[in-house]
């Protein structure tokens, strides 16, 4: 699948304008991370990757073809999109009926859909809670609950808005497990996130946005070596990316391991040197 | 350090409406005055709920049955109304629009609605509202509606429409994960500015490096138990943490090699030990 997105603006009716002539193309299944400071309109963007939101100006081409061709539920049975409340998104009376919802309408058989039932649930942790109602679920179940029933579609590609929000360890480990199986599902994820950590660990692409539009698109070791950006998009590097930085290691550590391996190297070097 | 005690919660269990199993078990507890409290869990032990609990707004509000006492202010949670008790403590909510009126049209209306109920008059509302809307940064969105807003700025509505109540306890559950790391840091430098003025702080976080960098003890839940109740230094170095789904904050994880007979929490503690560590190289 190949998203082009080509000068598009979004007006809000209140006038606000919340994108303004955004470039950038997907392709390929490596996961990418979008940040930015709060209004930055990353929500907005990724709202106009399935039609949620049509363009003001500007267009969209998925493998080709405009986006104005279909209507949203055309798209979304290739790019789901995962809301950032999952109030929003959940409205049945079953965590099952929840996941069986999207697949029926796609007219999937019922035991292609079973099939999908259980590697979905077992995915998201909620193979026990399948008969629960999903407002008794609490905050983090009901994001696992929506993003299970975005995966029960089988799309292409899968947008996660703010997934980390409210997440333990064992939340945050189960969502890697989910962009991990994208990955080898060949299904592109992008997530839009505040958790720095989250970032380093899970995505070696990142697009950062700011005020309305794409201030840089690169890798981590470049995002997270530039002050300038981070700062224009109100972002700051994780914890061990920063110590590291203060001391000055030869090169962007993004984990303990990376961390306690250049800082040996470091000592080294010091001791050659003396 | 104030001694005086805030609230007491002694023995305390809490069972939903409904639900098969207590979501807090036998919780003795102290807060005191000036204090800067973090609780801390894996999802599902708890947290939230005592959150609710020390507000008063369990028994209040949610249905449910309890054992135990809690007491705000030396009053019993049982015998007061959610009203009173919210003259001591505000409680900004998990999910910030939880906390909206829906009756306000603009953020200055949603932060006038509490002072309204307390009557007072229109210029002090307006010098509060201006003063609160300064503190949290949202001078530029009080004559917006708060249902058009981005998720992290409505969780400063939420934040401002608590603190303009001047609570003696505020109490923070999960109140920025949907800010960016910048605005994130702002308000919690806010909030520790409150807590050095004399506001007792409860905060629910996952982010332990912010825990350690601002709370001055640290609660671990596990299963609606209380399984700690210490110095966010004693329950950072105890590896019993794992146990209950935490984990330490990077900065005690790159130092602890080097650092034997201290515990190393924040950022500029860490870089200043690991810096006299590559000194001594020289």
């Amino acid at each position: 699948m190949k998203i082009e997105v080509k000068e598009l603006t979004h007006q809000y009716p209140s006038g606000d304008i919340a994108l303004s002539g955004i470039n950038t193309v997907f392709e390929g299944i490596e996961p990418i991370a979008i940040i930015g400071q709060n209004g930055a309109g990353k929500t907005t963007f990724v709202k106009h990757l399935n039609g949620l939101l049509r363009p003001t100006c500007g267009e969209i081409l998925i493998d080709g073809e405009s986006i104005k061709n279909h209507t949203t539920a055309f798209w979304s049975r290739k790019i789901g999109y995962v809301f950032q409340n999952p109030d929003n998104q959940l409205f049945l009376e079953s965590v099952k009926k929840e996941f069986e919802f999207g697949p029926k309408q796609q007219g999937v058989s019922k035991e292609e859909i079973n099939e999908r039932l259980k590697v979905v649930a077992d995915l998201v942790g909620l193979t026990e809670k399948l008969s629960i109602h999903p407002f008794d679920l609490n905050t983090t179940e009901k994001k696992f609950c929506t993003i299970g029933s975005i995966l029960m579609m089988n799309p292409e590609m899968i947008i996660l808005d703010e997934p980390t929000c409210g997440q333990d360890l064992e939340g945050n480990r189960r969502l890697t497990r989910i962009i991990t199986a994208l990955k080898e599902n060949n299904q592109l994820c992008i997530t839009i996130t505040h958790d720095m950590k989250f970032v380093v660990k899970n995505f070696d692409q990142i697009i950062v946005m700011s005020e309305g539009k794409i201030l840089k698109k690169a890798t981590k070791e470049v995002i997270f070596s530039s002050p300038e950006i981070l700062q224009a998009s109100s972002v700051s590097p994780p914890p061990i990316t920063r110590v590291g930085q203060a001391l000055a290691l030869e090169r962007s550590v993004f984990s303990q391991q990376d961390f306690h391996q250049e800082f040996e190297n470091k000592k080294q070097a010091i001791r050659i040197f003396r | 350090m104030f001694i005086d005690t805030l609230i007491e919660s002694i023995d305390f269990s809490y069972r939903y409406n409904e639900a098969p199993e207590a979501a807090l078990k036998g919780i003795t507890l102290e807060v005191k005055k000036g204090d800067f409290v973090a609780i801390v869990g894996a999802n599902g032990a708890g947290k939230s709920t005592l959150c609710s609990a020390l507000a008063g707004l369990i028994p209040n509000y949610f249905i449910g049955y309890t054992e135990g006492v809690i007491k705000i202010d030396g009053k019993k949670t049982t015998e007061c109304g959610v009203g009173e008790l919210s003259q001591t403590v505000g409680l900004v909510f998990q999910n910030p629009f939880n906390q909206l009126s829906y009756t306000a049209d603009t953020v200055s209306e949603e932060l006038a609605f509490g002072l309204g109920n307390r009557g007072l008059p229109k210029e002090i509302m307006l010098e509060k509202i201006n003063n609160v809307a300064e503190t949290v940064q949202i001078n530029d969105l009080l004559d917006r509606n708060p249902l058009e807003l981005s998720g992290g700025q409505v969780q400063r509505v939420a934040l401002a429409a608590a603190i303009i109540l001047e609570p003696k306890v505020l109490v923070l559950d999960e109140c920025t994960t949907q800010l960016d790391p910048i605005g994130s840091e702002q308000i919690m430098k806010t909030v520790k500015r409150l807590n050095q003025n004399g506001m007792t702080i409860i905060m629910v976080d996952h982010d332990m490096e912010k825990v350690a960098g601002l709370a001055n003890r640290v609660i671990v839940l596990q299963d609606g138990k209380l399984v700690l109740n210490d110095s966010p230094e004693n329950v950072f170095s105890n590896p019993k943490i794992v146990e209950y789904g935490i984990a330490a904050p990077d900065y005690y994880e790159l130092t602890k090699d080097y650092a034997l007979n201290s515990v190393i929490l924040t950022e500029e503690q860490a870089i200043k030990k690991l810096e006299e560590v590559l000194a001594d190289e020289n």
